[in-house]
């Protein structure tokens, strides 16, 4: 094969230099690592935290899936499958459970994760203190001294002004008893599967040039208060494809008076499912 | 009886660069008592205070303090995490300007909320009453709660801002000019307030004042500053009845004309 490129991309001084920031994060579960990003051939906002992580971490023998909000097929998973397979020639699938390395945009797969696979999460903004508190060095003092009353301030607000917590993606966790990390836009829904997870989870924010993970069997928990406990979304309905009443459903209006259907946001989980029941 | 010794100043000094901040502080501060400081403007207040509560770190001098839990510590030399903790509940410092002691993005209960959860309160409606609690004992309308206080009044800043300090229980409140940027109607009425609230508690408060009647109504002990300098420090009845020091002399006579 010749296309120009080293194989995926970087060159292996960048990938070690990103390895070696990933063992660092794995080692400290839930802290964000600078890292020496670089310009990838994409936008910041199209994953190209991600990217680099991927591409530092791939091999010949593995077999990539990519999914954004859920899907296979979507223009920001498609154009990352690509570049994918024209810089490393490796195998793709839309099958979780025969990937290898999942990356991925706002959701997790349905299907359990494990021990032999990676799941890379696209990261819009690593900082979960960002919002409340603008200021970096602050932020990184929080951080170190474990100050996070902001943070359970924002969940304080939101019961006394809407009787129950709102935020329903990006809702932060605390990794490993210690660091608050931003779970990137995923809902909440898939918060749980985070907790304990068998898989390897690395981020990757490209803008903010930060790495940070969660290695397998660590315990992620979703902030709440005592009397407020963390609860997940749930629906009425089922998949309208599928049946399923156990997977995250999108919304989509069908007709022009508005009539709406239900349908599972994993389009593989769904088409698996569907298979399954016939 | 014994009184608790909670903390120990010695040769407390300050520059700010050639220009004296507070030099040659000496004092102790014990469990329940209010110790006023005194002097005019520029005196060096609120330097002494500012180094008291590790707001800056004083050129020469030594701080020792006595916590309810882990003994007697050097304070000056205590890592910045635990300076912060100490400052965030067992601790508080009531500013001049609420502004500068509240986050006005948050409710009036998140501001009080948030210092709770400092010392890892995670209770919701725990904390919710212990808001409504502290509201309605700085004499605010607990309904408020929610409200923000960018649309409170200075007076009610002030108030919510107290409410939020002591809502800790802190082992000391320091305090500098707390009704200094406020209408004269509206400062009796806070000092009312917390001399009412520092009764009730036995709270251990540092409080910084050029206002005279302030320090009669308020303090125990009082040290009266001028040049940086303490020039006179006692019992304050006996101060302020029977002051020694000619600068003493003219600040109680000053006050008497009013
Ligand atoms: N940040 C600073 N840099 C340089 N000099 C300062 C600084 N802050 C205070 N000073 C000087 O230190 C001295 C003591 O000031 P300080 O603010 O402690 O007085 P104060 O008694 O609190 O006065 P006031 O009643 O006006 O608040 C003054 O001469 C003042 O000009
Ligand atoms: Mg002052
Ligand atoms: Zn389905």
């Amino acid at each position: 094969m010749k296309t120009g490129f080293n194989f995926a991309y970087l060159d292996e001084a960048t990938k070690r230099m990103i390895r070696r920031k990933i063992l660092k994060a794995i080692c400290i579960p839930g802290y964000q690592c600078p890292f020496g990003g670089r310009e990838m051939p994409l936008a910041y906002g199209w994953g190209t935290g991600g990217i680099q992580v991927t591409a530092s971490i791939i091999g010949k023998q593995d077999i990539l899936k990519v999914i954004d909000q859920g899907a296979d097929d979507t223009t920001n998973a498609v154009s990352i499958k690509n570049f994918f397979k024209r810089v490393c020639n490796i195998m793709i699938t839309d099958r979780t459970a025969e990937a290898s390395l999942i990356q991925t945009r706002h959701r997790i797969p349905e299907t359990t994760l494990n021990k032999d696979q990676i799941i890379v999460y696209q990261v819009p903004q690593p900082e979960p203190l960002r919002k409340l508190e603008p200021k970096e060095k602050e932020t990184r003092k929080l951080h170190a001294y474990k100050e996070y009353a902001l943070m359970h301030v924002k969940l304080y607000e939101e019961i006394s002004q809407f009787g129950s917590v709102i935020k329903t993606w990006a809702y932060p966790v605390e990794t490993n008893n210690r660091y608050i990390t931003d779970p990137t836009p995923i809902p909440k829904f898939d918060n749980p599967k985070m907790n304990n997870m068998e898989a390897l989870q690395l981020f990757g924010a490209g803008r903010e040039k930060r790495i940070y993970a969660i290695p397998p069997y660590t315990k992620v928990k979703s902030l709440d208060f005592d009397d407020h406990p963390f609860e997940i979304q749930t629906w009425d309905e089922c998949c309208s494809i599928c049946g399923s009443t156990k997977s995250y459903l999108d919304e989509i209006i069908i007709n022009n008076e508005g009539k709406k259907n239900f349908i599972c946001s994993d389009t593989d989980f769904c088409k698996s499912n569907l298979e399954k029941n016939k | 009886m014994n009184i608790k010794k909670i903390m120990h100043v010695e040769n407390l000094t300050h520059f700010y660069g050639n220009q004296i901040g507070c030099k040659g502080i000496n004092f102790d501060l014990y469990k329940g008592e209010i110790l006023g400081i005194v002097g005019e403007s520029g005196s060096g207040k609120s330097t002494l205070l500012k180094c008291l509560s590790g707001e800056i770190s004083p050129s020469a001098g030594k701080i020792n303090i006595s916590l309810d839990q882990g003994g007697v510590k050097d304070f000056l030399s205590l890592p910045e995490q635990e300076k912060r903790q100490l400052m965030r509940s067992m601790w508080g410092i009531v500013h001049q300007n609420p502004r500068d002691g509240l986050n006005l993005r948050i409710s009036a209960g998140g501001n009080i909320a948030e210092r709770l959860l400092n010392v890892s309160e995670k209770n919701y409606s725990h904390l919710r009453n212990t808001g409504k609690y502290w509201m309605e004992k700085t004499e605010m309308d607990s309904d408020r709660i929610d409200e923000f206080p960018i649309g409170f009044s200075g007076g009610m800043q002030q108030r919510l801002q107290i409410s939020k300090i002591l809502s800790s229980n802190p082992q000391i409140v320091f305090m500098d000019e707390p009704t200094g940027g406020l209408d004269v109607s509206v400062q009796a009425k806070i000092l009312d307030t917390i001399k009412s609230i520092v009764r009730d508690i036995n709270v251990t408060m540092i409080i910084v004042t050029h206002d005279l009647a302030v320090v009669r109504f308020l303090t125990d002990k009082l040290l009266v500053m001028k040049d940086g300098i303490v020039v006179e420090t006692g019992l304050t009845d006996r101060v302020l009845d029977d002051p020694q020091h000619s600068y003493t002399q003219l600040l109680t006579s000053s006050i008497l004309q009013v």
